[in-house]
């Protein structure tokens, strides 16, 4: 069951909340729309689900346009951030709601309704109420709430953000194999990046109501469209170029007025009128001894923090100070006021434009 | 210490208890106690017992007044209930100062003295009043409807009057309803229909419940509008206790006929809390 938008856009009085988006998401494929709040991700789902009407563009489910078919007929099933279960209905009515509205004989709404509990490992509480329900459990009656009815596509509206962290991470996993077991289209919503780039087969990094990026974690990690997708999905350090030019078939430029730095190979045309390059800190070597990157300079550490398994180095190269991350294990000799080499790989820059 | 602790909040309600014990517990036992003394032209015969007053109930005339009260009551109640959950739903959803707006409208009636209302509804209701000349000018009836000196009349003037009762808790209950609830409904496969029967109605029952009630128990004290719209021939049970206490003044049969009013009152409201609690489960059950 693939899921088409076409140029959909939302205003809500003057405020344009999704503004002419355009996606497809293929049948069984898992997708993210990640973004800040306010993005206009969640108006985008819930456009999805026909809980608003659109105000330009079209829905289209399995080739069918939906655009305009109010959201009982749609037959697709939505996760909520609070869960929205019924308080006034047990863990096995609520599960049975769907079912009953589309008039399942009783025998099959049993039937499917132990199945769907026993797929989130809840069957011995049927009987319970909401309430007398921990967050952990009440999200697994959602999803076998959403699941029970066989919906075309599956909707999570930020799932996992009232969930506390050693249970995000297991739900996620458990979410995410559900759906690869299943097999069913899902489309979620999240601000969270390691949630996204974990669950999803894709993602559309959204800010502003518009599409920024679309795109696979590692592209939209390595690949970034533009500032904005770049300091979203990681930490980032960035340099303003100046001077770009063409030497023996190498681009070089100056950065930060002050360093001359290689920049990345890029296809024809990419990159031309770029005017800042930016490094991940795990993409930067720092070292007591020689390294062999073919962007490399004298500097001096600042500031060394252990984070466990890694440690940020903070270095300055002249004024430019740069943020470095590294196994700890090889940042162990090194502290404030060490004078070390500094560098990259010119194919780990990423160029972007202003804005 | 402890135990020093669990005395302060009798503390806190003890002045409200001591209003209520002196300035109502205590006066309703005294109409209780009055019931069961015969009355006698020098006043109430303290000395001695009896069932008598109860037994002169039992004329038709008062089941009559009983009878007129209670039908007129559960009318307006349930009009009321109709009308009111559709206009909840509706104020509860516009932004915060037209809901502002709207509930001062539907509170207005209140804000009226009851005597005034009922003149003003003479004006509207009567044989060449508003409505009458309206209904004849568009052609709608031939000849004037009674509207005045009847039940109609009552009952019309009696719905606007108490119709906050019901609609302010409910526009509560349904403000603080999440949304995400009906979208899951419908997103289930919910139809509006059903999404009201399954989902809004009986989460919202106990506070429509018990506007209901306070509602109820206002059309059968009601005594003003009745009075002047109803008429002596449409005699209500406020009026009857009005004119056995103030003009006959004979209390003992009062106080039966308000010890009877006051368990039939809350007879009928136990009944319908329950009924209302099996008619949701019943379609929640089978929608």
């Amino acid at each position: 069951m693939s899921l088409e938008l076409v140029d959909v856009a939302k205003t809500f009085g003057t405020v344009h909340a999704v503004d002419g988006v355009s996606l497809s998401v293929a049948s069984g494929e898992f997708f993210t729309l990640l973004g800040p709040s306010g993005c206009g991700k969640t108006t985008l789902l819930r456009l999805i689900a026909g809980i608003h009407p659109v105000t330009a563009g079209r829905v289209m489910l399995n080739g069918r346009d939906i655009t305009h078919s109010p959201m009982h007929t749609r037959n697709l099933a939505m996760v909520f951030q609070n869960y929205a279960l019924f308080p006034h209905l047990n863990v096995f009515d609520n599960v049975a709601f769907g079912l009953r509205s589309r008039r399942v004989a009783r025998d099959e709404i049993r039937t499917r309704v132990r199945e769907a509990l026993a797929l989130v490992k809840l069957e011995a509480l049927a009987e319970r109420l909401p309430a007398q329900l921990s967050g952990g459990q009440q999200q697994r009656v959602a999803v076998a709430r959403a699941l029970v009815v066989r919906p075309d596509l599956l909707l999570f509206d930020e799932p996992l953000s009232n969930l506390d962290a050693r249970l995000r991470d297991e739900m996620r996993f458990e979410i995410r194999d559900l759906q690869r077991r299943i097999g069913i289209t899902t489309v979620l919503v999240t601000h969270d990046i390691e949630e996204a780039f974990t669950m999803s087969d894709r993602m559309a990094v959204m800010q502003g109501g518009k599409i920024m990026q679309i795109g696979r974690a590692s592209e939209i990690y390595r690949s970034p469209a533009n500032r904005f997708v770049a300091n979203f999905v990681g930490p980032i350090n960035e340099l303003a170029l100046s001077d770009i030019e063409t030497v023996g078939g190498r681009r070089r430029a100056r950065a930060a007025a002050q360093l001359v730095v290689w920049l990345p190979n890029a296809e024809e045309g990419f990159g031309r009128n770029a005017q800042s390059l930016l490094l991940r800190p795990e993409s930067l070597r720092v070292s007591a001894g020689k390294i062999e990157t073919e962007n490399r300079y004298a500097g001096e550490i600042e500031d060394v923090i252990y984070l466990g398994a890694t440690s940020e180095c903070r270095v300055k190269i002249g004024e430019v100070r740069l943020s470095a991350v590294m196994p700890s294990a090889a940042a162990a000799g090194l502290g404030p006021g060490e004078r070390v080499s500094v560098g990259w790989n010119a194919q780990d820059g990423v160029l972007v434009d202003a804005g | 210490m402890l135990d020093r602790r669990a005395g302060v909040p009798w503390l806190f309600v003890a002045p409200l208890v001591l209003v209520m014990v002196v300035g109502f517990v205590w006066p309703l036992l005294q109409v209780l106690v009055n019931s069961l003394h015969p009355n006698t032209p020098q006043g109430i015969d303290a000395a001695h017992w009896t069932l008598g007053n109860y037994a002169r109930l039992a004329d038709p005339f008062y089941g009559e007044v009983l009878v007129r009260t209670l039908r007129i009551s559960v009318i307006v109640t349930a009009i009321t209930g109709v009308l009111a959950y559709p206009v909840a739903l509706f104020v509860s959803r516009l932004p915060p100062r037209a809901q502002s707006l709207f509930l001062l409208a539907y509170i207005s009636p209140w804000l009226i003295n009851t005597v005034v209302k009922a003149l003003g509804w003479t004006l509207l209701l009567r044989t060449n009043g508003v409505v009458n000349t309206l209904l004849r000018g568009l052609d709608v009836i031939a000849s004037p409807l009674k509207l005045l000196i009847s039940e109609t009349g009552v009952i019309i003037a009696l719905v606007p009057g108490h119709f906050m009762f019901v609609l302010l808790p409910l526009w509560v209950a349904l403000s603080g309803l999440d949304p995400a609830l009906s979208w899951a409904a419908g997103t289930l496969g919910a139809r509006p229909s059903a999404v009201f029967w399954r989902v809004l109605l009986p989460m919202t029952l106990p506070p429509f419940v018990a506007g209901l009630v306070i509602n109820f128990i206002m059309n059968m004290t009601a005594f003003a509008i009745p009075m002047l719209l109803g008429g002596a021939r449409n005699m209500v049970a406020s009026m009857l206790a009005y004119q056995v206490n103030l003009v006959s003044l004979d209390w003992p049969l009062g106080g039966a006929l308000a010890v009877a009013l006051v368990a039939f009152t809350l007879t009928v409201v136990w009944a319908g809390q329950r009924g209302a609690v099996l008619l949701v489960s019943g379609r929640g059950a089978r929608a």
